[in-house]
């Protein structure tokens, strides 16, 4: 277990240098040497920074999709008290279907929620850092700890789905939803969302860092 | 002490540590207590192992139906500030007494303490409040501290009057410590404390801090006049009567509070009802396009935003206790001279100085975790008023400086006649009231536990 963490984190590291070192590296040869060509180590530059757009968009996409499930959740429960209380009616189908709606807007969101800035930061010092030092502390923070917390978490939680997959767990109640193993299904797409904005975070902070652009 | 107990200690340092350098609260407790489980699992303190239990208890977090109230009541919040209640609120309250010295300022508590029993968010209030009170306190000659103090105060109250997001929250993470505290007596069949009990618990304590504040304002403007000016003339045509603009908190109040307490609906219940409610409010005055996109995205963020740091508190709670933190914190608080008083003061002050740095939700995710079933074990500690305290508590870290949320809300939108060190001393005497009544409270529990017990017990 701890060796899969170390290799984990011995790989986030090298990635760390190769973003950093690399644009570094290739903006001194341009300064130096503005004949040489440097296209090289550019080209991986911008398709770092292709990468972090597209996580972006897809993070954004599923987040502002998740997003219209609050309304949703907030109808269907209304739904739910309405027939409780003026037709004493109730469906264990419909109130677990809330519960997926709100399972799935927190997880889904997330992500999304981290690109937008939305999740809060003890911003005593942030708040007067300079741009560059707020970049760092967005890569180093991307890289120790969003990255190994959400890497764990897909890996812990990976088996912890497949489990429920492989007898397609249904709700314990016997009119609910059985579609369980989806619910927990959420936890590894949570982790793994969230370990990709992390990538885009990483990539442009260390883009601010390089003083490129 | 053992090796595992200097590490959880270290722990609780180094988060506290890696937190002041601004990268995401929920990340940084997640991702560093993560590292110490690797230390512990390296040096034999505690085995990686326990962190196979993570995924079942996030699981339990996001299908707790308690919680389904939070993106409820932050949907309700998000489309009353949306629909401008507030400011049609603060306009007809300033007309209504801004004849009287002091006026504005007493009404601007009314408000708030209105506002607060029916959105449950704070920012909203603070910025409605910010940009309308303000400005008009300013025009008619008022004290910019008391001004800006006076704003600040009122839009926390939010927090402690229910619904309240926080006493959501709070009520979740009580309940579970209870019941362990419960359990580690040997009581196999626990009783329960509801998200219902600490509303209920709450609603007296909150008029005692609005009529601390409305009191101090009267001070005021009977001893330093110039600091509170009345208006001189009755300002523009009110645009709606009293009555119609009181209409739509009012009636979301009676409906979502009053469900709650008299034990027809659940918290959930009631907040769905909120929301549906807020809707049809907002509906009336922007039209559904404009409306509805950014309050979901915005409701969506919010509530990610605070699941998302559970997350991170369930992996701290979960290595902390791994490495046998609690039971260290339960010795600590046991072995504190005057036993239950002692503790509870202990832990009180910690939340204060804790509120400085973190907000409520923070604290409550990873405070009451560490320290409720040690101090829920004590005798005479009553988990409503131990709540009520916490969140009395909690109330004030929202304006003291230099941290407090609200004050940075209020920063964002003050005019530029008030300052920082304005809004800073301008709180100050807030803060102060908010510790006399900690004191009330303390010495008269009943404050908080009156209402629950005549309505559930």
């Amino acid at each position: 277990m701890v060796v899969v963490v170390m290799v984990a984190m011995i790989v986030i590291v090298a990635v760390m240098m190769v973003v950093v070192v690399v644009p570094g590296h290739a903006s001194s040869i341009s300064e130096s040497a503005p004949d040489v060509p440097s296209w090289q180590p550019l080209g991986l530059h911008m398709a770092l920074l292709a990468l972090a757009d597209r996580i972006d968009r897809l993070n954004r996409a599923v987040g502002r999709a998740a997003a219209w499930l609050c309304l949703a959740v907030a109808l269907l429960q209304f739904a739910l008290v309405v027939a409780r209380y003026v037709f004493s009616l109730g469906s264990v189908w419909l109130t677990e279907a809330v519960i997926y709606g709100h399972a799935a807007l927190i997880t889904l969101a997330a992500a999304w929620t981290l690109q937008a800035g939305g999740h809060v930061r003890v911003d005593v010092f942030f708040e007067r850092a300079s741009p560059r030092a707020r970049a760092l502390i967005d890569l180093v923070g991307s890289l120790l700890l969003l990255l190994p917390f959400m890497l764990v978490l897909l890996w812990l939680a990976w088996p912890y789905a497949a489990r429920s997959w492989a007898i397609l767990e249904r709700s314990r109640e016997a009119s609910g939803l059985p579609l369980v193993f989806l619910l927990k299904t959420l936890i590894p797409v949570f982790a793994a969302l969230m370990a990709l904005q992390g990538v885009a975070q990483a990539i442009r902070a260390a883009d601010a860092l390089s003083g490129r652009r | 002490m053992p090796f595992a107990e200097v590490l959880a200690v270290v722990m609780v340092v180094a988060v506290c540590a890696a937190l002041f350098a601004g990268y995401p609260v929920a990340l940084t407790l997640g991702g560093v207590s993560l590292a110490f489980a690797a230390i512990g699992h390296l040096t034999d303190a505690m085995s990686f192992g326990i962190l196979a239990a993570l995924p079942q208890r996030i699981f339990g977090v996001i299908t707790n139906d308690v919680l389904l109230a939070v993106p409820l009541f932050v949907l309700m919040g998000v489309l009353l500030e949306q629909s401008r209640v507030a400011e049609e609120l603060i306009e007809s309250m300033g007309r209504l007494f801004g004849k009287l010295r002091g006026g504005l300022g007493i009404s601007t508590v009314l408000v708030g303490a209105l506002l607060g029993a029916s959105t449950g968010v704070v920012g909203a209030t603070a910025v409605a409040m910010g940009l309308i009170v303000l400005p008009a306190m300013l025009r008619h000659n008022y004290d910019p501290r008391l001004a800006a103090g006076a704003v600040a105060a009122s839009a926390t109250l939010t927090q402690i009057i229910p619904p309240s997001t926080v006493l959501v929250l709070l009520g979740d993470q009580l309940n579970i410590a209870y019941q362990a505290a419960q359990l580690a007596q040997g009581k196999f069949a626990p009783d329960a404390i509801s998200v219902a009990d600490l509303f209920a618990g709450a609603i007296v304590p909150g008029l005692l801090l609005v009529v601390l504040y409305i009191g101090f304002l009267i001070a005021v403007a009977v001893f330093r006049p110039a600091a509170s000016p009345a208006m001189a003339a009755v300002e523009g045509q009110a645009r709606t009567s009293i009555v119609n603009v009181l209409f739509a908190p009012v009636a979301l109040i009676v409906a979502v509070l009053g469900s709650i307490l008299w034990g027809i609906a659940t918290p959930t219940e009631a907040a769905s009802v909120g929301a549906v409610g807020a809707l049809l409010l907002s509906v009336r005055k922007v039209p559904l396009k404009t409306l509805l996109r950014p309050a979901a995205e915005k409701t969506a963020q919010i509530t990610a935003m605070i699941f998302v740091i559970l997350f991170g508190a369930t992996m701290f709670s979960l290595v902390f206790r791994a490495l046998g933190g609690d039971d260290m914190v339960h010795s600590a608080l046991t072995a504190l001279p005057g036993g239950a008083g002692g503790a509870m003061l202990a832990v009180m002050f910690a939340v204060f100085l804790l509120g400085f740095v973190m907000d409520a939700f923070e604290i409550i995710f990873v405070v009451i975790p560490i320290v409720g079933p040690a101090l829920l074990r004590m005798p005479g500690i009553d988990p409503v008023w131990f709540g009520i305290m916490i969140a009395v508590n909690l109330q004030t870290s929202y304006m003291h400086p230099p941290l407090g949320p609200t004050l940075f809300y209020l920063r964002g939108v003050a005019p530029p006649a008030i300052t920082t060190r304005h809004i800073y001393w301008g709180v100050v005497p807030f803060v102060v009231i908010q510790l006399v009544a900690l004191v009330v409270l303390w010495f008269v529990p009943w404050f908080a536990t009156a209402l629950p017990q005549a309505l559930y017990r």
